[in-house]
């Protein structure tokens, strides 16, 4: 038996995850997402090619067991209302439970940008995203589901994003695990990645930063502390532009604590439409937070922020210190865009950038060089005198927690994804030198098949347990160790079965035959006693070989014990 | 039998079993062949340890047993058998190879499935890596090695995805006894240094698994400051201090990590963290650099003023290398000042931190002269807390280990450091006296004042008060605070006797003198006893109580004489002999009952004053009571009860009265009688102890009264604390409104506590409350005494014998509810 693993998407590059795994006989596609960068059919998986996978199935219903999404991120699951709508995908669809409750709003909010802004054709209506959040089947963090007969599925903890999963999968003694998106170390709001030890043929995990080792998170929020600290002392404005849930949240959590402890009057403010919604939602889920949130959440939410004051538009004009949230993250527009107007010609000012931007934004423009004038459009020109602090925070491991997670899992082989390609081959180079570990990162399109180990049921004689397992019985004794000796006879259709020694000849019909060796001559008698070897005469069992079976002598022993001893 | 294996086998053949973990789960139904647990194995909570007195064989059996009880399916019994294993080996002094087998089951099962087997794993190699460590000749060449490969296998559990495996891990990484400083130095950096010839050729000379080369500990650290969990956090930090000592390079870098612990957003994790920072600063392996300084100083304008404190300790410890830094410090610290006035500590951390950099205080110094001598259009205020605060950094280089600075101060800062003597002798610790301070600084600023007794108090130091003689001074009076204790006790033995002998030679001068002077002399006997009595403790503190209360009964005693001698008893004035006889009798009473831990001399003390009073009683009532006479008879018998093996001898005056009694009083002068009693208070207490109560109404006084209704019963919520009350004695809650008492009994068994001090809280009921709009209840708790058979009330629903009060009486305030 073996495991087929398909890439269909975020092989040797990043977007569009979509893996297909055939796990004894099962198909499993885990996450189904589109690629932002490109705006044709590349954009989708190759879905025809699963299809394939499976030549008798009539449609994609029959081809897949199942579909299990990790978190709402786009690049894992932008096309899924495209699979299940326009593709006639049926099958249950598994996903946390925020990621359900996030999944629609993501998805609209795509679906309208692409109508609506770039003015393309429609994928998918909204009634489709609606029609498909219905076939979802909510997945709890260690929950175990029979997906069918055979097949369980477990959510585990992956950080990353609220909600965000990786999932188990097990088929009969196969087993594996698609990580997704994860983080290893916790950050202010979500926890770290949590997964039990298990045995594993298979690990599929995300390596997005396979070379980079990150340093110490606190460094990062400490100059960030400090750049904003200095600013509003100051009397400076700081614009921090995020996107609505998560960096949002993570960077507000960090500040009001700040506050709180150097007692700052400073007042922070929120973009409406943002505090409004994404807070909400983290105000429900906060079960799938970090523990401090979890714990300080009984006395008060820290949702509820101390220090955010009620925001009015008005405010912006508004003279002395403040600190501001709006969206959209990368000043590509709207409110974000029409506060850096107001506050970037002001040395004293301070924007903070978001760790990465889409070239052709305002934020990919600053983050390259400082420049002095930003041209927004032909008769707007931006004056940019104010500082610039670019944010790393990242939630994506870093190869140290990749390799972390590999060590802790220990699978038997590792299959990298979504991640570049030189990269990629350098983690693989390490996993295999470090760890001892088959790895692949294949590209999109291809299929890795990996062996399994498979456990075989073997009977044994009732004399075999009497004699060898049954407390009592005259087991030789190795230092400390027991070990039990027996013929494991392998007959065709027959389940392979121990037995005693001497239970053999009668089982096989046959007769003992000795072979009885000569004494040595004199002459050689002398050099025989320097070596101090018995070669005066012993006994061996004939091996034999009959028709259709296969007699092996075995040692069984414990694990970890010698066998020479 | 065979030999204990070696410890290189162990590691070589931890290795060779698959390292990816033993895959034994239960629930996949494979490995049939797996053996559940060797014959003679049993249970495995058999392993605890049952006896201390086992042979070795006996120990390497049990060792055996466990081992391969560690190898069985059930994650339960192997984790079971690893805290076997630790038991056995906590009990057994490291000998043979009991200490390297129990090692190799550890390292085994280290990646165990099973978290609750990978947390005993890696306590058991914790306690592998101390009894490794406490063998003998372990320190030696040769096993830096194994103590490097033990600290790099629990840094690897770090990483474990348990939360309380990783609390353990850091917790055994922080006991680590010896560590090499690349391995120290890995576990701070996340990117894997490359280990240097020497030692990884060693280690991969052992042939040592792949897995356990330095990688593993690769940033474990790093990792164990960001965890989630802030237990995690916290050990990781103590963790991270506690090494700090083996290597300077490492403690650098640790700063680094620690610094920036202080943005933690739990409390708990940031005290650690100073905490953490003072045990380096102790072992002076703190080296604060410009980059820190930011951190350093947000912390001592904290909101939390534990934080300001911790964060105040090391600053007073640590040395600052630039001027720059030295200065921000000092500015920070006057901001804090101004900020929380009330923090007079401030002033002895600023003294410290300029004692420490003499130079940069003595630059300090010159600039604050300048600004002093400055004639400036204001008056300069000496009294804002910045010229202050700079006063003290400038003083304190003449305390500054550097010499050639001392003549650098202007004496003109002398001169007004004299106005802050006390905090200047606050801020040395009180170890020099103000007195030879102040002519040390009168000195130096030049006043002719104080000139004389300077001569004499610094004859033998040129140099005045300098760090060398303070430190000096310090270790001595450290010294002399044991011998100082003794001195006090001595003290208050000899003032004791001399009390005594005092109210000896009063009481032999009653009748010649005047009885005022008498009184007089007995009252400051007592005066005096009370504040001996308040500042000792123990039994001599019981011992002096008592001794007022006898003082008290010998008072009464001469006042009653007096009285039965003058049948006018003008003197006494208003106090009738009967009122006089009655304090008397709870003066005896409570001697009697409110201690416990008599030795016999000090009872037989007691029951003669009783005699005494009784005889008293006979005396003035000429009627022979028969109660009277009951509790004589008593005594009596009491008396030769206690002198009947002869430890002590039955006085003359005890023997007359017997004699006496038995002749039914014929013939017998009762006043000749009296005038046999011979006062000899005795002085060898023993190991005397005082019963006392404290009884404390809870929310409820004056302005705060209790509501209740008018004929109800309310209830009332009690504190009570005892103190060597025995469990015999019967206790009851005196409640007393107007006329009506309520006597309540106090179950002793519903008092939690230990033999010593008892406490309880309860709410008692009092039933009878008054028709009226307000009352004070008066609640006392009484003990009572019994005097042998004798019942002298015969009250129904009350104590049954006479009592003694054990607190002072206490004031409820209650107030009808209609009304409020």
């Amino acid at each position: 038996m073996a495991i087929e693993c398909l890439v269909l998407g975020a092989g040797q590059e990043v977007g569009k995850s979509c893996v297909v795994v055939t796990i004894g006989g099962k198909r499993v596609m885990f996450d189904c997402g589109m690629h932002m960068g490109y705006h044709d059919s590349r954009r989708y998986p190759d879905f025809a090619r699963a299809l394939a996978l499976f030549p008798g199935a009539a449609d994609y219903t029959a081809a897949i067991s199942c579909v299990v999404i990790t978190h709402f991120h786009l690049d894992h699951i932008g096309a899924l209302p495209y699979f299940t709508e326009v593709c006639g995908y049926h099958g249950p669809v598994y996903m946390t439970y925020p990621t359900k409750a996030l999944a629609p709003l993501m998805l609209e909010d795509y679906r309208k940008v692409m109508v609506d802004q770039r003015g393309e054709e429609e994928q998918y209506s909204y009634e489709d995203i609606l029609c498909c959040m219905k076939k979802v089947i909510p997945l709890d963090l260690k929950q175990t589901v029979q997906v069918d007969k055979d097949l369980v599925i477990r959510a585990y903890y992956a950080g990353h994003v609220l909600g965000a999963a990786m999932i188990y999968a097990k088929v009969g003694d196969a087993a594996m695990v698609y990580t997704g998106d994860y983080n290893m170390t916790p950050d202010r709001h979500l926890g770290a990645a949590q997964i039990d030890r298990m045995k594993l043929d298979l690990l599929i995990t995300e390596s997005t930063y396979a070379k980079t080792v990150r340093d110490s998170k606190h460094a990062r929020e400490r100059e960030f502390l400090k750049a904003v600290h200095k600013c509003v002392s100051g009397g400076g404005k700081v614009l921090i532009p995020t996107f609505a849930l998560g960096r949002a949240q993570e960077l507000c959590i960090l500040l009001d604590d700040y506050w709180e402890r150097m007692n700052l009057k400073i007042p922070i403010y929120f973009s409406a439409g943002l505090t409004i919604q994404a807070n909400m939602y983290y105000k429900m889920l906060i079960g799938w937070t970090s523990q401090k949130i979890k714990n300080s959440y009984t006395v008060h939410n820290p949702f509820d922020f101390k220090h955010v004051c009620h925001f009015e538009r008005s405010f912006i004009n508004n003279p002395g210190p403040c600190v501001l949230f709006a969206t959209p993250g990368m000043i590509s527009g709207g409110f974000s865009l029409e506060v850096f107007k107001k506050w970037a010609p002001s040395e004293k000012n301070l924007v903070t950038l978001p760790g990465y931007c889409v070239a052709g934004t305002i934020g990919h423009k600053l983050m390259s060089g400082k420049p002095t004038t930003i041209d927004v459009d032909k008769d707007t020109h931006i004056d940019v005198r104010c500082q610039i602090h670019q944010l790393s925070f990242s939630p994506h491991t870093d190869s140290k927690g990749i390799m972390d997670l590999t060590e802790y899992l220990s699978p038997n082989h590792v299959i990298l994804v979504h991640g570049e390609k030189p990269q990629m081959a350098f983690l693989k180079e390490r996993i295999e030198s470090e760890l001892g570990m088959q790895c692949y990162y294949p590209a999109n399109n291809e299929t890795v098949s990996i062996p399994t180990t498979q456990n075989l049921k073997i009977n044994a004689t009732e004399k075999f347990i009497k004699q060898n397992l049954v407390f009592g019985g005259d087991m030789p004794k190795v230092g400390g160790c027991s070990e039990a000796r027996g013929i494991l006879l392998m007959e065709k259709s027959k389940t392979p079965k121990i037995l005693c020694e001497d239970e053999l000849l009668h089982l096989l019909g046959m007769e003992k035959h000795l072979v009885h060796f000569e004494p040595l001559p004199c002459s050689r008698m002398k050099e025989a006693e320097s070596t101090d070897e018995p070669l005066l005469s012993s006994r061996i069992e004939e091996v034999k070989h009959t028709d259709g079976s296969a007699v092996q002598q075995a040692s069984l022993a414990d694990l970890g014990c010698e066998r020479n001893g | 039998m065979r030999e204990p294996r070696p410890l290189a086998y162990i590691v070589s053949s931890a290795a060779s079993s698959s390292p990816l973990g033993n895959y034994l789960d239960p629930m996949d139904d494979g490995p049939s062949v797996s053996v559940p647990g060797p014959p003679n194995a049993g249970r495995p909570r058999a392993a605890e340890p049952r006896a201390s007195t086992r042979s070795p064989e006996g120990y390497e059996a049990e060792v055996r047993t466990l081992a391969s009880m560690s190898r069985g399916i059930y994650p339960l019994a192997r984790a079971e058998a690893l805290r076997g294993l630790a038991a056995v080996l906590e009990t057994a002094d490291a000998c043979g190879g009991a200490v390297e087998q129990c090692y190799g089951c550890a390292v085994e099962l280290m990646r165990d499935e099973d978290e609750g087997v990978r947390l005993a794993s890696v306590r058991l190699i914790a306690l592998c890596a101390d009894k490794f460590a406490g063998r003998e000749g372990w320190d030696g060449n040769g096993n830096g090695d194994q103590t490097d490969l033990m600290f790099l296998q629990l840094s690897s559990m770090a990483r474990d995805m348990s939360t309380k495996v990783r609390i353990e891990a850091f917790n055994a990484l922080g006991k680590s006894h010896r560590v090499s400083e690349g391995v120290l130095l890995q576990s701070l950096s996340k990117k894997v240094i490359k280990p240097n010839t020497g030692s990884g050729s060693i280690i991969k000379g052992k042939k040592l698994p792949p897995k356990l080369i330095f990688p593993c500990a690769a940033g474990i650290f790093a990792h164990g400051i960001e965890d989630e969990f802030y237990q995690v956090r916290t050990a990781a930090c103590k963790s991270l201090g506690a090494l700090s000592k083996f290597s300077t390079q490492y403690a650098q870098k640790a700063l680094d990590l620690l610094m920036d612990m202080m943005n933690d957003d739990t409390e708990e994790v940031r005290m650690q963290t100073l905490q953490t920072l003072f045990y380096m600063a102790t072992y002076g392996c703190l080296s604060v650099q410009e980059m820190h300084m930011h951190m350093f100083l947000g912390l001592l304008i904290d909101m939390n003023a534990l934080i300001r404190d911790a964060t105040r300790k090391i600053l007073g410890l640590v040395n600052l290398p630039k001027l720059q830094m030295f200065k921000s410090a000092i500015d920070v610290l006057i901001t804090s000042l101004e900020k929380n006035p009330e923090e007079q500590e401030i002033y002895s951390v600023l003294f410290s931190v300029g004692k420490n950099h003499g130079s940069f205080s003595a630059n300090i110094a010159k600039h604050l002269a300048k600004e002093i001598s400055m004639p400036s259009d204001a008056e300069l205020i000496l009294d804002k807390p910045r010229i202050k605060a700079l006063l003290i950094v400038s003083i304190s280089v003449s305390f500054s280990d550097d010499k050639h600075n001392k003549l650098d101060i202007p004496e003109i800062i002398f001169l007004h450091a004299i106005s802050l003597l006390g905090k200047i002798s606050c801020a040395l610790g009180e170890v020099v006296d103000q007195d030879s301070l102040l002519s040390y600084l009168c000195q130096k600023s030049g006043t002719p004042f104080w000139k004389t007794r300077l001569l004499t108090a610094e004859s033998g130091e040129s140099e005045g008060c300098n760090v060398e003689t303070v430190a000096g001074i310090r270790a001595q009076i450290e010294k002399t605070e044991k011998s100082t204790k003794c001195l006090d006790q001595v003290l208050t033995m000899q003032s004791m006797k001399i009390i005594i002998e005092t109210v000896e030679r009063a009481w032999a001068m009653r009748k010649s003198c005047n009885i005022c002077d008498v009184r007089t002399i007995l009252r400051t006997c007592k005066e005096e006893l009370r504040i001996l009595a308040s500042n000792s403790s123990g039994s001599t503190g019981a011992f002096l109580r008592f001794l007022c209360e006898y003082l008290d009964a010998v008072q009464f005693i001469v006042e009653i004489l007096q009285s039965i001698q003058l049948d006018n008893s003008y003197d006494l004035g208003p106090i009738s002999l009967d009122v006089l006889l009655e304090k008397l009798d709870t003066s005896i009473l409570k001697m009697k009952c409110c201690y416990a831990g008599f030795n016999r001399e000090m009872e037989v003390q007691v029951c003669e004053l009783a005699l005494l009073a009784n005889l008293l009683r006979l005396s003035k009532d000429r009627i022979h009571s028969k109660l009277v006479l009951e509790k004589l008879h008593w005594t009596i018998n009491r008396l030769e009860c206690l002198c009947a093996d002869g430890s002590c001898e039955l006085s003359y005056f005890s023997r007359e009265i017997k004699k006496a009694f038995d002749a039914n009083f014929a013939g017998s002068d009762v006043c000749t009688l009296l005038e046999l009693f011979h006062l000899k208070p005795k002085t060898d207490y023993g190991m005397l102890k005082a019963i006392s109560a404290v009884l404390q109404v809870r929310d409820n006084d004056s302005e705060n009264p209790s509501s209740y209704v008018c004929g109800l019963p309310v209830g009332v919520s009690f504190d009570i604390s005892l103190c060597n009350i025995s469990r015999h004695d019967r206790l009851w809650l005196r409640m007393i409104v107007g006329e009506s008492i309520q006597h309540t009994f106090l179950e002793l068994s519903s008092f939690g506590g230990n033999d010593e001090v008892k406490c309880c809280s309860t709410t008692i009921p009092l039933f009878a409350t008054p028709m009226a709009w307000s009352f004070v209840l008066r609640v006392c708790l009484v003990m009572e005494c019994p005097y042998g058979s004798i019942s002298v009330h015969q009250r129904h629903g009350g104590p049954r014998d006479s009592i003694v009060q054990l607190c002072d009486e206490l004031d409820v305030y209650f107030v009808c509810t209609e009304q409020r």
